[in-house]
Parts: structure tokens; sequence; C-alpha cells
């Protein structure tokens, strides 16, 4: 493959495919434009912002309760991750300690997140490439998280977990729920495994993945490119290793270096068993005591920054407190650096595998639409 | 049960637009008629993207100031009988979105989607359960096979 594979200057490409908004392969409203030369794309071209809603804007003077609560409404797949980074900000900016079993309890939800946010992933590029049954199993295996996630959090998408000092009393975990978390991931682990077996000796699906949407790692360190799409090309880099959250697990980081869509696929598949490594791990050392910390008071503080690691890569949160109320937010979302690589990615390949392509960076517009200004790319 | 409806109650095709909410309610949808666990396509109830083939036109999101003359044009495409479901109450009321402010209007959007178009039924919730688009979806059926 050729390492820089964008178009020389002043090159001229006369067809062009365009996609959007509202298109049959895509879930989401996005404008992508090909431009294509003998059905292979030249040059790729994704334009966001058609689901701008402000929340920024909005967030901007709520009270720090609600503009947490508000944070959850800006994914609707990995909605506890926003939440959870929303509330480690005001955590750092005032000084809170929470106890070890809130912090076992949100880690839980967090890794019971990723693995639906991987399995929706598996089950989308299944679809996409056009395998409707791995699709299908991939959907089905996913409802055992979910039903997870509903009894812990008690709804299925907005679960509104993490709160200033700890967790919900409706999240707290007694005997029964601990049963059927074990329970859960027993299932999900034989399930997972053979839905990847079978997925990693089917030659027609390997067929179609293989060296498609190359993305070379210097390129992908020069975009930016976070999470699961940088361990996919090869680098090893994970925040969990760095977050005092995650101090008290052990597990791997798993890296390929395909650098396509299978590689993208298979670490996927392969980090949801060491969430599920982490997840019995947390559930056999769940520490007895509280789980909510109400002794804290309300201080002004400056611009306080955290990181994260989302199931789609790291998430920024940022904002100070004044009166109890929230100023100067900003939100980063790891698709925001993953879309220049899905535009990357697409350059080279066939036209059919171009929503292939984009979809094998995982990119969540309604995440990213936020942002007031797009970088051109 | 007249010809017309014997074979309209054996294709019917729902449409899913998606105007600007948080995600959490298209996966549901797609999840409760195409997924195993709720499968409607058993009672045969399909998803489509094409505005042509359309039964029921299910939106999502609290229709943002782009997603405006998308939806009207989608709608405008469909032939009749048609039929409208709001899911979410992003769909329904604008959501967190539209009234975390109270009375100061956001400007960012346009909802709620009975402002733009009719609509036959509303599924509450945030975000919506399968249980309950599949609910939705089926009251309003008799109203689709009666229907010239």
């Amino acid at each position: 493959m050729i390492e820089d594979k964008k178009p020389r200057k002043g090159q001229f490409i006369e067809t062009e495919v365009p996609m959007g908004t509202v298109h049959p392969a895509a879930l989401e409203p996005y404008r992508v434009r090909f431009f294509v030369e003998d059905e292979i794309i030249q040059e790729a071209e994704i334009t966001i912002g058609v689901n701008h809603r402000g929340v920024e804007r909005i967030m901007e003077g709520l009270p720090v309760e609600k503009a947490n609560a508000l944070t959850e409404k800006i994914c609707g797949i990995c909605s506890n991750i926003h939440t959870w980074n929303s509330v480690l900000v005001a955590e750092k900016g005032l000084n809170i300690d929470i106890p070890d079993r809130a912090n076992y309890i949100r880690v839980i939800m967090g890794e019971l997140e990723r693995l639906h946010s991987h399995l929706l992933y598996l089950a989308h590029g299944c679809e996409v490439l056009g395998h409707e049954t791995f699709s299908m199993r991939a959907f089905y295996i996913r409802e055992t998280v979910m039903e997870l996630l509903n009894m812990i959090g008690g709804n299925r998408v907005q679960y509104g977990v993490s709160l200033i000092g700890g967790v919900r009393p409706r999240c707290e975990l007694n005997e029964m729920r601990i049963q059927k978390i074990e329970e859960g991931m027993d299932t999900l682990e034989k399930n997972l495994k053979n839905f990847s077996d079978r997925f990693i000796a089917d030659p027609i699906v390997n067929s179609r993945i293989e060296g498609v949407g190359f993305l070379s790692l210097k390129q992908a360190k020069k975009l930016e490119v976070t999470g699961p799409c940088i361990r996919a090309c090869g680098y090893e880099h994970d925040l969990r290793t760095e977050m005092k959250e995650y101090n008290d697990f052990d597990f791997d980081i798993i890296t390929l270096d395909g650098c396509d869509v299978r590689s993208n696929l298979l670490v996927r598949a392969l980090e949801c068993f060491e969430s599920i490594k982490i997840i019995r791990q947390a559930v056999k050392n769940l520490p007895n005591g509280p789980i909510v910390n109400r002794s804290w008071e309300m201080t002004d503080c400056d611009i306080t920054k955290h990181y994260i690691e989302a199931p789609r890569g790291i998430l920024y949160d940022s904002y100070a407190l004044e009166d109890g109320r929230v100023r100067s937010s900003i939100i980063r979302t790891p698709s925001l650096t993953n879309i220049g690589a899905t535009q990357y990615a697409c350059i080279g390949n066939h036209i059919t595998d171009g929503q292939l392509c984009i979809v094998q960076c995982d990119p969540c517009f309604t995440c990213t639409d936020r942002a007031f200004e797009i970088i051109n790319l | 049960m007249s010809l017309k409806a014997y074979s309209r109650a054996r294709a019917i095709h729902v449409m899913l637009v998606y105007t600007g909410g948080c995600n959490g309610c298209d996966i549901e949808i797609v999840n409760s008629i195409l997924s195993p666990r709720f499968d409607a396509e058993q009672y045969k109830v399909f998803l489509t993207w094409n505005s042509r083939e359309t039964d029921v036109l299910v939106v999502t999101g609290p229709v943002t100031h782009l997603n405006k003359d998308p939806l009207i044009k989608i709608y405008n495409a469909i032939p009749n009988p048609k039929l409208v479901v709001a899911a979410g109450s992003c769909a329904l009321m604008g959501g967190v979105y539209k009234n975390i402010h109270g009375d100061i209007p956001s400007e960012e959007i346009e909802g709620p989607v009975e402002n733009i178009i009719p609509v036959d039924a509303k599924i509450p919730g945030c975000s919506v359960r399968p249980q309950d688009v599949l609910s939705g979806v089926v009251s309003l059926l008799p109203k689709l096979l009666d229907a010239d």
C-alpha cells in the first residue's frame, strides 16, 4: 500500500458520488462526497453539522447537577461515559473523594457500556458488509448486556448512574443483581466466543474485509486517531491504564497491526473479552460501604479538564464552576478526530466498500455535532 | 377484511427518520424491528429506507434547523395512505434540548415534530422501549388498513 494516498495538487477528478443527508446506508444524518475515478475512490469528504443542537451552549449557566444530566443526552450509545466524565470534572475541581464501592459500580457500568457499544459496532459492521446472519447474532448477544444495563440503571439507554460524590441509590448492587451479572457474563462469554470463532473462520467474510480501508500507523498518528482505531493500527495506547479508577483491575491492551477493517472488527471483539474480565474482577472484589459521599461543599473552581477512555476513544470534558453553575464548557468526543481517519481510509478502495470504510472507524456523528467549527483536513 | 386491507397487512413498511436526537431512540427502533429479540419482521413489518414504499413514518429527534426541509420533503414523497409516529420525548415536545432553560426557547431546535408535519401516534419515553414502539405501530394499523 502507498503511504500517502491523497491525490496530487491540481489533479482534476470528474465524477462525484454524493450521499446524504438521509441515506439508506447510514443511520445518522451526515453528508459524504466520494470523488471517483474508474470506480476507485480518490478523495472523500464528510460534512457534519446537520444535527447541531448546541449542547455546550445550553450547558452554559446551568446548575452543575442539571448540566451533568444533560451531558448524558449527548449520545445514546455512550451515554454513561459522558456523565461519568462530566461528574469526574466536578469531583476533580471540588476535591471530592468518592467511596470505593461507588467507583467499582461506575467501572462495571462503564465496561457494560463498552460491551454494548462494541457489540453494536460488530452488528452494524456485519450488516454493512452484507452478512445479515452475523449481524443478527451480534444483536442477539447484545440483548444480554442491555438487560443487565436495564437492571442496574433502570433504563435501556439513558441510565443516569453517576452523580457528584458517587452513584445513585437505585444502582446499588445487591446479591441478586451480582448473581445476575455473573450469570450474564458467563452467557455472554460463551456466545461471544462462538461468534468470534465462526467470524474469523468464515472465508467469505474475510475476503470482504481483508485489506479494505487501509490506514497506516503514520497517518493515524498524524490524524490523532484514538481508541480502538489506533489499536487496530498496532499502536498500544489505552487511557484506562493511566486512569486511577482502573488501578485495581488487571487487563490487557489488545493491539493488531492489520490497519484494515478486519483488524478493526477483531480488536473490538477481543476487547469485549477484556471487559468481561474487568467486570468479573469488579463483581468479585466489590468493597462494602456507602455508595455516595454527600459531605462536600460547592465552591468556585477554575477550568478543570478530565480525559477518559470512552468505547470509541478519548473523551475530553472541561468546565469551570461559578456559584454552582457551569461556565465555559467544552466537550471533545473521540469521533471528532476519527472522522479524519474515516475520510482517509476510504481513499483507494472500490466505491462499494466506501460505506464499510466509514463504518470501520466507528464514527458517532451525533456525539460530534456540538463543535462550532470543524477544521478542514 | 377487504382484499386491499388483507394485502396491506402483509407488507407494512416502516421508515425511520432521524432529525437530531441522541441516537438512543433510533437504535431501539431498529432493534425492535430488525433484531431477533423483538423481531417485528415475523409479523411482516419491514424496515425500509425508501420513502416511496413507506406506510408508517417513524420520526425521532427534536428536528434541528437543517433537518426541517428534508423531513417535509420525505413526508411529501410518501404516497397515501400514510401515517406518522413521533417516537421519544424529543419528537413529542422538543426534549431536554428545547426545554432545559424553561421559557427561553432554544435557537437550534425547530421541533416538536407536530409543528412541522401532522402526527398520528405518539410514543413517549427517553429513550423509547422496543415494546412501546411495537404497540404504537400496531395501534395505528386499523387506520392504515381501513383507508381508501
